[in-house]
């Protein structure tokens, strides 16, 4: 019983957290409540990392719940992500929501509630179980996106997002229907069981099915079909709520669509593959396209999302053609674009906090003058996404093309490389906006202050898993992110 | 009464629900259409319920109510919000994030 009740703390410690956050948040004021929702996001975090690695897989009260909610390391590394995205968006953010008057203590308490969501998501092995944890999590972004209720863009990006966001949610349901109804189970092994044996039987319910929940899953990654809200509703939400979304939210239905293609729909990947690399391609031209006509920094790095999906998608349609690198390399990309995303957005929200307009590349012209660490760091993020050597964002990139060929999607390599030096000319131009102008401001003497430490903490980390080996204990490098990659993927696959 | 009757009126709802959030502009009508096709979902898993002879269906049919009334208090939540900003529910009102300055 305590021991049951010991595997699902961290998801326990995080709900608990959002149902104290909304019992206090009329008599506490914004910055303790800040901190409560930290703490209980680090207990959460702490708890975790101490069960990374050593639990073996196993099922949480299997006698009430038969095999709903599985607990394995692939599941932990994503809940980490999780923790961390919501600790940073918080940590970061702690100026920016002071100096907006529409805050209130409910802010905290959906960030948690999404948080949970997402959890339980990554720990679902089971279609209703995710349905309920994706609709927890995107419900509360819903509500996130909306929160600057005086704003008239705000609230039209939360208009936008909910209804394609419902609508896209009827379609996994009906897909788990579809599935229900020629397995008879929702159940990811049950389904598995029933795809993998090649006996006389019609697997048109259940492809059908499975194309109707990937539809669901590429709307909210934003793959390019699909993608017409994404950069509006990037644009639309308050800057912490952008960034959590980019970092955080999109990482969440990777787990998922992991978690269905290697165990639930594994051989039947050879026909999505197809389906997928026309996705793949469209995602890449059609993202580079949206992220170059962008004036204003957030939709640039809205649109760049997209790309990056698009990068994901490189792998996720190699791992049905027989490539043993794929997986991982998904989960080391996930990691690196967490990373770099998050302190992006992260910089673009701590700048904001003193001004209300919107961040053009113009606003950049001088920036180096003015914070010279600040725009270091916003240059190492940019190297990052853009993929350059040295940083964490080329291993990624190096990973995934290596996956690409090694499942013999040259093409798909090649035009993943193009899109690449593409993406140099809509990063680089920030680093040229930066340091090839002069200012016009008068330099200004700025505070020392916890939420840039941070920022440079992250800048570090993402330098250190482009370099780094294990030369520090405790922090793990370039090979030890990836044998962190491997064995949560592993830990995925042992289970039949 | 065979089942494809049922099918056939599940396919329906979903359809017109589907259409309804395209062609429609009033925010009440797209809300109603999404509302439809959770609906014809809800069918289609009470169907297979009864077609599998077991209860698995009929109790996702009910977890997907629970489901669509969040949903729903979110939903209308914001079509008053949007109301009280605009006075208008036409989705065409809403304009504000087009893409003006992408040019």
């Amino acid at each position: 019983m305590f021991e049951q009740l010991f595997l699902i703390l961290p998801m326990a410690i995080v709900v608990m957290g959002a149902f104290v956050l909304l019992l206090l948040s009329k008599t506490f004021s914004l910055d303790k409540l800040n901190l409560v929702a930290v703490f209980f996001l680090s207990l959460s975090f702490i708890i975790e990392i101490l069960r990374f690695g050593t639990t073996t897989v196993c099922y949480s009260f299997p006698e009430i719940f038969g095999k709903m909610y599985i607990i394995d390391d692939f599941s932990i590394l994503f809940d980490l992500m999780f923790t961390a995205g919501a600790i940073l968006t918080l940590l970061i953010n702690t100026a920016y929501f002071k100096s907006r008057n529409y805050y209130n203590g409910e802010y905290f308490a959906l960030i948690l509630f999404s948080v949970f969501g997402m959890m339980i998501l990554a720990h679902s092995n089971e279609l209703v179980t995710a349905f309920i944890a994706l609709e927890i999590a995107s419900l509360s972004v819903f509500a996130l996106v909306g929160y600057h209720k005086y704003n008239k863009v705000s609230s039209e990006a939360m208009m936008k997002y909910m209804i394609l966001g419902s609508m896209t949610g009827a379609f996994f349901i009906l897909g788990t229907a579809f599935i229900y109804g020629a397995v008879g189970s929702t159940n990811l092994e049950d389904i598995a069981a029933y795809v993998n044996v090649p006996a006389e039987k019609d697997l048109v319910l259940v492809l059908i099915g499975g194309i109707f929940i990937m539809v669901t899953i590429l709307f909210k990654m934003g793959a390019v079909p699909f993608h017409s809200w994404v950069v509006d509703v990037y644009q639309g939400a308050p800057f912490p709520v952008t960034m959590f979304m980019a970092s955080t939210f999109k990482i969440a239905l990777f787990a998922i669509a992991l978690r269905l293609s290697l165990i639930d729909f594994a051989s039947l990947n050879i026909v999505w593959s197809e389906i997928l690399q026309v996705i793949t391609v469209l995602t890449l031209i059609g993202g580079s396209f949206l992220a170059i006509t962008q004036k204003s920094i957030k939709r640039m790095l809205a649109g760049s999302s997209v790309v990056h999906s698009g990068y994901m998608l490189i792998a996720y349609s190699s791992i049905g053609l027989g490539s043993d690198m794929a997986a991982p390399a998904i989960m080391f990309y996930l990691i690196s674009y967490f990373l770099s995303a998050a302190g992006a957005f992260g910089i673009l929200s701590f700048i904001a906090t003193g001004s209300k307009k919107m961040m053009t590349y113009e606003d950049f012209k001088g920036f180096s003058e003015r914070r010279p660490y600040l725009s270091a760091m916003m240059a190492i993020f940019m190297l990052s996404l853009s993929g350059f050597p040295s940083t964490i964002g080329f291993l990624g990139k190096f990973y995934i093309f290596t996956s690409a060929i090694e499942s013999g999607q040259i093409l798909l390599a090649g035009l993943g490389i193009v899109t690449a030096f593409i993406s140099v000319y809509y990063y680089f131009k920030l680093i040229a906006m930066m340091y090839f102008y002069p200012s016009t401001d008068q330099q200004k003497k700025f505070p020392f202050d916890f939420s840039g430490l941070l920022i440079g903490v992250m800048a570090m980390m993402v330098i250190w898993g482009g370099v780094g080996t294990s030369l520090i204990p405790f922090i793990p490098g370039a090979n030890g992110l990836i044998d962190i990659a491997k064995q949560a993927i592993d830990s995925l696959q042992n289970v039949l | 009464m065979t089942p494809d009757h049922f099918f056939l009126l599940a396919i329906l709802l979903f359809s017109i629900g589907l259409i309804g959030i395209v062609s429609r502009r009033n925010l009440f009508v797209v809300y109603m259409s999404i509302e439809l096709m959770l609906s014809s979902v809800n069918l289609v898993l009470a169907i297979f319920s009864r077609l599998h002879g077991d209860m698995h269906g009929s109790v996702i049919a009910l977890l997907l109510i629970a489901v669509i009334a969040a949903e729903a208090a979110l939903f209308l939540a914001m079509i008053v919000h949007l109301y009280r900003l605009k006075r208008t529910l036409d989705s065409d009102a809403f304009r504000l994030l087009a893409q003006k300055d992408s040019k």
